[in-house]
This record gives structure tokens, C-alpha cells and sequence, in this order.
């Protein structure tokens, strides 16, 4: 007998048919009257002394409305952490990297603006700048910060349990190394942002960001305004994927030149300024020593790495913690040492992607589990379920896994790809691997140090009765999170999906921290849960009321009123509902109270219904430095099986098929769950094989294009099959978990696993391009032929 | 991106073309299929005050034939090069070119005048049409011209082509029979990329006893522009036909004939050693198609 | 200098004087108020500006406006015309094929332009027949069964996995 009526379903999402048929407005969609155009100037050296700024001819130029630097737009450093405000909305005494911000031009047309953008003259003294990690740590090295000695922008130590007598416990002990490249979040709308300001002086900023909270205390901040006075939207949003959840120096420049103009200026990206703007998945160089015994048991874990940051620190005080945290699950391990060290350079900053700093950690480290299994003769899948942690397990460093169905998701993908058949059975040149990984269902504390909701909700009944009306910041940016939300708040208050209404992404609306972290289904959804409740509960106490009957005895499913037997009489609530519909065609006749005519009485009773909902974890994680990172109410889990064919003599390798399972809790839409998980996938497979932003030895990206950098095409994307588990997760609305970053966990390292099964060769650095895997291969014959 | 500011014509014959670009001289820029052109003025790589479009020049859109050659005019797509009975026929290594230029947006724009004129040495139609000995034809205020493609390519970007002159199409001798060609590129996703390296191989075979008659190979991404793979193709002339002899082939292609250089998408010793595979791997399929045709 | 041209726009004619530097793409878009198709690149290489022009998927933001004097354009709000979603757009919506939606319009476009010039596509027909529109974030796994949904019969030789099952 089916449990829900909404969730746990396939309902078409609320908001496709609107995006299936271009209606779906997105920010350069909007235009308004008076709109002007904003266009940026940016640095195009790596490193140099600002000496002077003429904005004089650009002033001058027809059509100019306002032109401004730091001196309009004032010097407040911020950033995305408290503990790391490095940035100024423009340069003021040097520039960082190419792409640094120095001013910004308001026109009549973007062509105007960007010729003013021009006109603008800079005098620089360039200096001495520095690309890698290692040159950045040199003694002697050119100093991006004052305040960070060595350029070291954030340095991590932690060690729980032993490491150095858990090593010595261990029968094996593997060290290997794994090196990735920077990458770009690569979405396909570009940043964009329109900023209003009107004669109340309130300022409204429409932005194509993951994040209106966080942006819109940035904006109060940095430009000194009455937060009272800001308002930040989203229209829909072409993705974000962990590099829109931070305000850019572009929206700050836009609201400055809207409150110079006092005209709504719009501002854009080009794909080129994605690029330049950076705040993508760091480059990180792993070293991780993993100890084990001889029947698999895993010892303890020695983890070094050093992160390439960029220029500044945006949200890699974050990121530097969860590369080390997220190996704490999902096995048993006792002891951990993290020595994690975050480098500023001279290369536009790194922020946070898709399972932030912890991807590459992973694919390091189950490579290395399969490396152990191999030595002692354990099949792969054996060893992890061996080492497994239960539900209810707590990791080392403090991370509690209140619902765990990995152990589920492996024997899927055990099944679902035929891995008992094909493992060792393969033809040379075809290969099958596979890994395991997990992520926050949330992060356990706000950006900023606070005893805020994480989320709050308000669900609002129509006042003519019958429909919902849901209101919550959060950010719809093509996870699914509207519908939802709009389905969680249709379960719960008893009605079908079609009498929903959703708006989101508005601070107007109330607090909700927005979409990073994997966060808002858990958390949004128990808000909006809980806003549902208390509208069905204020509408259950005056039905109750009017037919004298306990409140206990009603409940509201599909849109009717459920009386316990004995049902009374409800005919004089009909009747007066109908009395105020004289005329109307479809007065309800049906055998049940319908919830219209139920919410109508309440709303004559109470006046307006509204349910307010709000969320905030439980105080989660350990007491040590650093702790805050990586705690979750919940941590979503994944296994997946990758099946590859190399090319041994190109070093080609087509990925096959992907099988994967993910534990989301409680899926509440099941198609949506999927598309999460085959969309990781793609991304995973494109950090695999062939994205990586290069740069040239002046600091400019090369390929800041979608041509030259490379992510999945329809002709790469192997077929998937993905398989939803379900934990029950007893921390989440209905069971539900995240999905949308812990199923990116497993690709690479089940695709570097399926290489060394397919043509016995361990890789050690990221991307796997032809080239890499090719001279893989030729060193690995040399050494079998010496 | 904002395209700079340019007057714009579009001739309907030649003739009115040629005389456009004469008069402009070097400000002016021909337009075909606009999938580079716009390109590279969008990132303002190169200026232009003037664009000729050749696009609604009829002659210069269709595939003409006889019983000996077909002439391809230089505004004919990929995809109608794709689609093409005489191209799929009689030319396959010149499709597979075609088929897996960019993707499927740009070839519906992407002109072989393009592909030929841009001169990329990565161009993805030039291997096929070196092998199949392609002619240019150019045509100038004085007249028609024609010079074998090879000829055609200086350098990077550089075609030796007069100034009031156009590239108006290709004419390919109809291969007989006991032929068969090949075409592969690498890189390193599978579609919308610039190659790594591409070589295309014909193979004209003795019918009686399998032995090569002739063999062309052509060699694209190792040297300023696509080159024939003279040292290669003397090996295998008058010589019977084995796995062993195309990897010889391949070793020879890899070592004499390519100048590759490191770039970004590739090293040189990655170019060279992909080289040998490919040749190998063309000549071997060209000469299955030629034992069958 | 601006020039006239004559152009069928979703089968109306449109009288426009346009600059040569107009892109398509920005003529639809900025002065047609047709925003559904998208700009993420505006070099080609994104496909999310896909429209049908005379026939054929391609990239708008590479075609000047001033060359499709006398064409017929078909754009995403051409598809529906009133009486509800296109059966392509319903199969995009059913399957889950759309995410953020951003490159939706002209996925939706490519797929159209697959379906008219083949009746049954194969496997590998529908994955080239979009090759050159990008999609972060769907896998492309449902935008191929929305595709293959749609095709004149079912097609065993496909290999989506579940594919014709109704969901």
C-alpha cells in the first residue's frame, strides 16, 4: 500500500514547462526601462602596483552615466568566511591576478561601456608573480597578502586516535600521490545581475546566484547599507554548482553604479570573465599513507595536501577543512591525520565545486583501497563492505552517519553492473572498477558564526481556500528544489500537487542559507514541513471547533477532510461555503469536505492562515579547530561501478557504462533524484577525463572557452544506470537526505580503477587524457619488458 | 560578445564578389559559414571593416559531377557534404571529415572553403582531400586557376592565394576501382574538438596479387600545415600488403615525415608516436576497402 | 548601415532594419523580446542559442541577422503554438530531461530538427543530433530517452536502459 500521496514519486516538475517552452525568465531575459549597461575593467597582469587610475576620458564618452572605482565604491574587505576577508570589490593599492577588478562603467548601451572600459588609463608597476603552489612557498617569494606570511592562506593540522601506532599495526602500508588540476564549474548561463535602486533608496539586486542570503548581507556590509534596505532575488538560474554561492565583485560594482544612476543597470559575464573570475574547484596535490592489516582491516590514515588557491580565499577556508574531514567516513577508521595547506598565488581564486575539496581526496584514496585489496587478494567490493561503518556510527573526526545505506547501495551496484561476472573475466583493453563515497546533507553551521535558522518558511492558505501558497528563499537553480518543496509542503498538508504554489529565492521571503552544501532538501524541507503543519493544524483546530470534535480526529488527504468514524455532520460548513459562491458553477458536491471549503472556513474564522517553518541542526561535530567542517545533520551516500575500454595503443579511454547507487534517505522525487545522480556522474567523468583550466606563464587562461575546456558532450556520456537507495534518514523531512554533490564522490576513482583492470596502469595525476594514459601504458611495458 | 562595427555584402555571382574584394583590399573578410570568422572577430583576434558573404552564390553551393571528377563548390557544407550520394560513395575519408568536424551545429554552417582557406594544419577535411589529390580552383578578375592542394597551404592561417582572388570549389578525380580510403582524428573528447592529430591514407591496390600500387597518406596537427607522408608512401609502393608492412609504414610517417610541436592540447612525442598508430590503422582499413571495392 | 531584411520568424514575417554586427541570437533576443533562446558562450561551442533556420539546427549567436533575409526561422516559441506543449517539449518535461533549464530551449530545438529529418533515429543519430548542445547538468541520459520517446516506433537497437518503459 503506498505510503505517500506527493512525494516519493515521479511529478513532472512544477517549473519544466515553462523552461520547455522559453517562458522561463532568467536574469539577461530581463529588461528594463531606463535599463543601463555595466561593464568591468580588469587587470590584465598577474601581479602589479596600481600607481594611478584616469577615469577622466571615460567620462567623457556620450552616453557614460557613471563611472566608478574604489573610490566610489569604498574599501570593505569581504570575502565568503569572517575569518578570511581578503577582498575589496575593486583593487586599491595592487592587483592579484589577471581579471582583478578596478572599475566598472555604466552606459547606455554595453558597447559604450565598453568602450569607456577602455578609455580608462592605469598606470601599474608590475611585479614579480608567482603560479604554482611551490614558487608561492619559496622563501623570497613575491607576498600577495601583508597578513599571510609564506602565502599561505589557511594551514590545517589534525590528528585523531594515533596515526603513528595505527601504522604501525598494519601488515601494508600504501603511500601514493594524486595531482588534479584546477576546474571550472562550467555551467552554461554565464553570471548576471541587475541592480535597482529606488527613490526609498532601497536597493534590489536580481542575481543569477545560489545564494540571495549570503549576497545580500555582502551587499549591506561592503556598502554600508541598512540591511532593511536590501533586497536580493533570483530569477531562474542556469546552475551554479558551488561557484555562484558567493556575492562577485560584479553585483557589488552593479549596486554601486545603480545607486550612482539611480537607474536599474544590468551586468554580465562573458564566457571569458567565468573564466578570469575563477572561484572553482581548487588544484589539490594529495599525499595520503593508508595503513591496513592483512585481512583488510583499515589501520589509519596519513593525509597531506596542498591546495592551489589563487588569489584569494573565497571559500577555500572552507575547502582546505573538508579535504581532510571527508575521509573520516565511510569505513571504519580510528586513526586520521590531516596537514592540509591552502596556497594564494597569482591565478584567479579557487572556491567551492561540486563536493567541495573533497572529490579529489577520494579518488586518492579509494585508488589506494583498491591498491590494498589487490596485495592481500581481497575483491575490492569485499574490502570496502568489510570496513563499512554502520547507521549510527560516528567517525573519528565526529561525523555521525544517523542513517547509512552504503552497504545497500554497493550490492546494487554489485548487481546492477554484473560485477561478479565481469570482475577478473574481462577482455584485455576492457575493464570494470569501482568506489565508494558520502557528503554533507548540509553543512552544521552557517558561513558566518550565528545562531540563525538555516531556513524558514511560510506556507500561506489562499483566503478563498484550497490552494497553498509557499514562500522560501531558497535557491531553485535547477536541482529541483521548487518542486520539492512544493511537494513536501502538498504531503504534508494532505493536498494534491496541482493546489501548490511556490515562489523562492527571495530575501523578502525570509532566511535561507541557499543552495551549497547540498543543503536544502534536508533542511528547506523541513522547514517548509513544519510551515505546512502548522497551517494544516491552524485549519484541523477550527473544523474541529465549529463540529465539536477533537482536533485529533481529523486529517486532511488529497484534498479531502478525514473524519475518524463516527464522521459528523459537516453540511452547515458546506452550506455556508456555498451561500458566499452563489453563482458559481463547480461548488463542491462531493461526499467528503474538500479542503477549499475547510481552509474557507478557517480563513472566516481566523483570518488569514499562514504556517511559518523553521530549521537549524542540532549542535553537531567535535570541539576541536576545525571541527564545524564536515558536520551534517545527515551524509548522503554512493557506490558506483564504472566499466571503461582503453585504447591501449592511443591511451584512449571510452567510459562505457556507469552503474549507480546513491542513498538519498527518502527520495522525494524520484526522477529528480536520478537526474541528480546521472548529472554528477557527467561531471565526474569530465574532472576524469579531460577538463582542467590551463593557463599560459603570464597568468591568463588559455582555454576560457567551452570549446578548449572540455566537459561532457552527448557523444562522451557513457549510458547510466542509476539506482536510488533509501536509508530513511530519521534527521530529514520524511527520510530525505542530500544527492546532489555525494553522488559526484565515486566517478573518478571507479574510472581510475577500471583503467588499472582494463590495461594495468595506476594513475596518480588527473585528467586522464589520452596523452597521460598513453604514457602510462608505454612505461608500464617498459617495465615489464626490463 | 559584441562583433565590431563592418559594412556587409552578399554578391550573388562571383564575378561581384571578386570585384568587392578588389575593392576593399585587405579590410575586407569573406564570410562562408561563419563558424570562424565570427569567432575570431568576436574575441577580436582580427579586425574586419568590410564582410563579403559568399553564402547566397549559387554556384558555389552545389556538388557538380561527371563521369571523371566532382567539383565542390566552396560554400558547401559539412553536413551537405555528409549527406552527399557521390561523397559517401566514392569518398568516404572526405565524410568522415566531414561528419566529425565540431558537432552538429556547426556543420549545418561549416563551409569546405572554410575548412580549406582557414588553413588550420588540424583542419578536419584537408587529410581526405590531400589524399584524394584535390584541386584547388581559384578564380580571379582574370580568369579560373587551378593548383593541387598541397600547393595550396603556406603556413598557419596562410594560403597562397592572390588578393583579388577567391577560392570558388575542389575538384577530386573519381577514385576507379581496387581503391579505398581512411580517415581518423584524435582528440581527446568526442566531438567538438580541435584535433591532437588526424591522418588521412588512400590505397590503390593491384586486384590479382594484393600488391600497392599506390598509397598517399596525409598527415594533419604535425606541422605548419597538413602534409603528405612522402617518406611512408615510398615504402609501401610496389610492396604486398601486411599488418607489418602498414606498422612499418606508421614507424616511417612517425620518424621522417612529421614536425610536431607542444602545445597546449599535446606534446610533440605524443603527436609523433599517435602518428604511427594512425597511419597504420588508415592504411589497414583503406586497404580492406580497396581488397573489396 | 543599417540593412532590411524580410525574415519568417515561428511562420510570421518580420520587416526589420538591423545593423550587419547583429548577431541573430541578439536579434531575437534583445530587439524580438524572443528570450527563450539563450546565450552561454555566444562563440558557438554551447549550442543554448540553437535555433531551426531554414531547415537546419544551428548555433544563432553565429549568424548574422542581416543573412537571413528571406529565411524562415523556427525558435523555442514557435513549438508550442496555443493548444499546449509540443510533444517534445511534453516528453522533455515527463522524462526530467530539464534541470536548470538554461540550455533546454535550444536541446529542444536540436531534438526537433533529429526527429524532422529522421523518423527513427538511432542511438547514435540522437547523440550526434545534439552534439553540439552542451548540458551541465542532466547526464543527458533523459534528454536521450525524452528524444527516442518520441520516435515513430520503438527501436530495439537503442540502449537507454529502461528506455520504453512508462514511467
Amino acid at each position: 500500500m503506498k505510503k505517500f500521496d506527493v512525494i516519493s514519486s515521479r511529478a513532472s516538475r512544477i517549473d519544466s514547462p515553462d523552461k520547455a517552452t522559453g517562458k522561463a525568465v532568467f536574469v539577461d531575459d530581463i529588461c528594463m526601462p531606463g535599463m543601463l549597461f555595466g561593464a568591468l575593467l580588469q587587470s590584465p597582469h598577474a601581479h602589479a602596483k596600481i600607481i594611478s587610475i584616469d577615469t577622466s576620458k571615460a567620462e567623457k564618452l556620450n552616453g557614460v552615466k557613471a563611472v566608478i572605482t574604489s573610490k566610489e565604491a569604498g574599501n570593505i574587505k569581504y570575502g565568503v568566511s569572517p575569518a578570511r576577508y581578503d577582498e575589496t570589490i575593486f583593487a586599491i593599492d595592487k592587483v592579484r591576478y589577471v581579471g582583478d577588478e578596478i572599475a566598472a562603467v555604466a552606459a547606455v548601451s554595453l558597447d559604450i561601456a565598453q568602450q569607456a572600459v577602455r578609455l580608462i588609463q592605469v598606470e601599474y608597476e608590475l611585479l614579480p608573480a608567482v603560479f604554482t603552489v611551490e614558487d608561492a612557498m619559496k622563501e623570497g617569494a613575491p607576498q600577495l597578502h601583508e597578513n599571510f606570511a609564506g602565502n599561505l592562506s589557511a594551514e590545517v593540522h589534525q590528528e585523531f586516535g594515533n596515526v603513528e601506532e595505527g601504522l604501525k599495526q598494519s601488515d601494508i602500508v600504501k603511500t601514493t600521490m594524486m595531482k588534479s588540476k584546477r576546474q571550472d564549474g562550467a555551467f552554461i548561463e554565464m553570471q548576471g545581475c541587475i541592480a535597482e535602486y529606488d527613490n526609498r533608496n532601497i536597493l534590489t539586486l536580481t542575481s543569477s546566484t545560489q545564494v540571495p542570503h549570503y549576497v545580500q548581507r555582502t551587499i549591506a556590509m561592503v556598502l554600508g547599507l541598512d540591511i532593511g534596505k536590501v533586497r536580493v532575488k533570483k530569477p531562474y538560474v542556469g546552475a551554479g554548482f558551488g561557484i555562484k554561492a558567493a556575492a562577485n565583485p560584479m553585483e557589488l560594482a552593479c549596486c554601486v553604479l545603480a545607486m550612482q544612476t539611480k537607474k536599474p543597470v544590468k551586468m554580465n559575464y562573458t564566457r571569458e570573465q567565468v573564466f578570469m573570475y575563477g572561484r572553482a574547484r581548487h588544484q589539490f596535490s594529495h599525499k595520503i599513507t593508508t595503513g591496513a592489516k592483512k585481512d583488510g582491516t583499515i589501520m589509519a590514515l596519513k593525509h597531506e595536501c596542498y591546495l592551489d588557491g589563487g588569489a584569494y580565499t573565497s571559500f577555500g577556508i572552507a575547502t582546505v577543512y573538508y579535504t581532510g574531514s571527508l575521509l573520516g567516513g565511510p569505513y571504519k577508521l580510528k586513526n586520521m591525520s590531516y596537514d592540509g595547506y591552502r596556497v594564494y598565488n597569482n591565478k584567479p581564486a579557487c572556491g567551492a565545486q561540486r563536493g567541495h575539496g573533497a572529490v579529489i581526496a577520494r579518488a586518492c584514496f579509494e585508488q589506494q583501497l583498491d591498491m590494498i585489496a589487490e596485495e592481500i587478494g581481497m575483491d575490492p567490493l569485499t574490502l570496502r563492505i568489510k570496513n563499512m561503518m554502520n547507521t549510527g556510527d560516528t567517525t573519528c573526526n565526529d561525523l555521525n552517519m544517523s542513517s547509512f545505506g552504503m552497504s545497500e547501495c554497493i550490492e546494487a551496484v554489485r548487481k546492477g553492473s554484473g560485477w561478479d561476472k565481469k570482475k577478473g573475466n574481462l577482455p584485455k583493453g576492457k575493464g570494470i572498477g569501482m568506489a565508494c563515497g558520502f557528503f554533507v546533507s548540509g553543512a552544521g553551521y552557517p558561513i558566518y558564526r550565528s545562531d540563525t535558522f538555516h531556513g524558514t518558511v511560510i506556507v500561506k492558505l489562499t483566503e478563498d481556500g484550497g490552494t497553498a501558497l509557499v514562500y522560501t528563499a531558497s535557491a531553485e537553480i535547477g536541482q529541483g528544489s521548487d518542486t520539492a518543496f512544493a511537494m513536501i509542503a502538498a504531503e504534508t498538508l494532505g493536498i494534491p500537487l496541482e493546489n501548490v504554489r511556490l515562489a523562492s529565492g527571495d530575501t523578502d521571503m525570509g532566511v535561507d542559507l541557499g543552495a551549497y552544501s547540498s543543503r536544502q532538501t534536508l533542511m528547506t524541507g523541513h522547514a517548509t514541513k513544519e510551515a505546512a503543519e502548522h497551517a494544516k493544524q491552524q485549519v484541523l483546530e477550527v473544523i474541529a471547533n465549529q463540529l465539536d470534535i477533537p482536533v485529533q480526529n481529523i486529517d486532511v488527504k488529497k484534498g479531502f477532510i478525514e473524519f475518524a468514524d463516527p464522521v459528523p455532520d459537516f453540511s452547515n460548513l458546506r452550506t455556508r461555503y456555498i451561500k458566499e459562491h452563489r453563482g458559481w458553477t463547480d461548488n463542491p458536491d462531493f461526499e467528503k469536505l474538500t479542503f477549499k471549503e475547510a481552509s474557507r472556513i478557517a480563513f472566516l474564522e481566523k483570518g488569514s492562515i499562514v504556517g511559518t517553518g523553521k530549521y537549524k541542526p542540532h549542535s553537531l561535530g567535535g570541539k576541536f579547530k576545525g571541527a564545524a567542517v564536515g558536520t551534517s545533520p545527515a551524509y548522503g551516500c554512493s557506490a558506483q561501478v564504472a566499466e571503461v575500454t582503453v585504447d591501449m595503443e592511443t591511451g584512449q579511454v571510452s567510459i562505457d557504462h556507469i552503474t549507480d547507487a546513491h542513498d538519498c534517505g527518502k527520495a522525494i522525487n524520484m526522477t529528480s533524484v536520478e537526474g541528480q545522480m546521472e548529472g554528477s556522474v557527467s561531471m565526474g567523468i569530465g574532472e576524469a577525463m579531460h577538463e582542467e583550466v590551463i593557463f599560459d606563464d603570464k597568468g591568463c587562461v588559455l582555454n576560457n572557452d567551452l570549446a578548449e575546456y572540455k566537459m561532457v558532450t552527448s557523444m562522451d556520456m557513457p549510458t547510466v544506470n542509476a539506482i536510488v537507495v533509501e536509508s530513511d534518514e530519521p534527521n530529514g523531512p520524511y527520510g530525505a537526505k542530500e544527492v546532489g554533490e555525494g553522488a559526484i564522490m565515486p566517478t573518478i576513482p571507479a574510472i581510475l580503477n577500471a583503467i588499472y583492470d582494463a590495461a594495468g596502469v595506476r594513475m596518480f595525476e588527473l585528467p586522464l587524457t589520452p596523452e597521460r594514459v598513453y604514457h602510462a601504458i608505454q612505461a608500464y611495458k617498459e617495465k615489464l619488458s626490463a | 560578445m559584441l562583433l565590431p562595427k563592418f559594412e556587409f555584402y552578399e554578391p550573388a555571382s562571383i564575378q561581384e564578389a571578386i570585384e568587392l574584394k578588389q575593392k576593399y583590399g585587405p579590410d575586407a573578410k569573406l564570410l562562408a559559414g561563419g563558424t570562424d570568422l565570427l569567432v575570431h572577430l568576436k574575441k577580436k583576434r582580427i579586425t574586419a571593416d568590410h564582410i563579403i558573404s559568399l553564402m547566397r552564390i549559387k554556384d558555389l553551393v552545389q556538388i557538380k559531377m561527371d563521369e571523371a571528377c566532382v567539383e565542390i563548390g566552396a560554400c558547401v557544407t559539412m553536413a551537405q557534404l555528409s549527406n552527399s550520394q557521390i561523397i559517401q560513395e566514392k569518398f568516404n575519408a572526405l565524410k568522415a571529415g566531414a561528419d566529425n568536424l565540431g558537432n552538429h551545429l556547426i556543420r549545418n554552417r561549416a563551409t569546405i572553403g572554410g575548412n580549406v582557406c582557414n588553413a588550420s594544419p588540424a583542419g578536419d577535411t584537408l587529410p581526405a582531400l590531400m589524399v584524394y589529390q584535390a584541386q584547388i580552383i581559384l578564380q580571379g578578375p582574370t580568369g579560373r586557376r587551378k593548383m593541387p592542394i598541397e600547393s595550396f597551404f603556406q603556413g598557419p592561417g596562410k594560403v597562397d592565394m592572390n588578393a583579388d582572388e577567391l577560392l570558388v570549389g575542389l575538384q577530386l578525380a573519381i577514385p576507379s576501382g581496387n581503391c579505398g580510403a581512411h580517415y581518423i582524428q584524435l582528440g581527446k573528447r568526442k566531438s567538438s574538438e580541435i584535433n591532437v592529430v588526424n591522418v588521412a591514407s588512400f590505397v590503390q591496390i593491384d586486384p590479382g596479387d594484393q600488391t600497392i600500387i599506390t598509397a598517399r597518406i596525409a598527415l594533419g596537427s604535425v606541422a605548419p600545415t597538413p602534409i603528405r607522408s612522402f617518406y611512408a608512401e615510398d615504402a609501401l609502393n610496389n610492396k604486398t600488403a601486411s599488418e607489418s608492412l602498414f606498422y612499418e609504414a606508421g614507424e616511417i610517417a612517425r620518424q621522417k615525415d612529421c614536425k610536431p610541436i607542444n602545445d597546449f592540447r599535446g606534446t610533440a612525442e605524443y603527436r609523433k608516436a599517435m602518428i604511427g598508430v594512425l597511419t597504420k590503422r588508415t592504411l589497414a582499413e583503406a586497404f580492406r576497402q580497396a581488397q573489396i571495392r | 548601415m543599417k540593412r532590411i531584411i524580410s525574415v519568417s520568424i515561428n511562420n510570421e514575417i518580420h520587416e526589420l532594419a538591423v545593423e550587419p554586427n547583429k548577431t541573430l541570437a541578439d536579434l531575437l533576443r534583445y530587439d524580438l523580446g524572443l528570450t527563450g533562446t539563450k546565450k552561454g558562450c555566444d562563440t558557438g561551442d554551447c549550442g543554448a542559442c540553437t535555433v531551426i533556420l531554414n531547415g537546419d539546427a544551428v548555433n544563432s549567436c553565429l549568424v548574422l541577422a542581416v543573412q537571413t533575409d528571406g529565411a524562415t526561422v523556427e525558435t523555442i516559441e514557435g513549438l508550442s503554438n496555443g493548444d499546449g506543449l509540443h510533444p517534445i517539449q511534453a516528453a522533455f518535461v515527463e522524462h526530467g530531461a530539464i534541470q536548470c533549464g538554461f540550455c533546454s530551449p535550444g536541446m529542444i530545438m536540436s531534438a526537433k530538427n533529429i526527429l524532422d529529418k529522421h523518423q527513427n533515429p538511432s542511438d547514435q543519430e540522437i547523440r550526434q543530433g545534439i552534439s553540439g548542445n552542451l548540458c551541465r547538468c542532466t547526464g543527458y541520459q533523459k534528454i536521450f530517452k525524452a528524444i527516442s520517446s518520441q520516435c515513430s516506433d520503438t527501436n530495439p537497437g537503442n540502449n537507454y536502459g529502461g528506455l520504453h518503459e512508462k514511467i
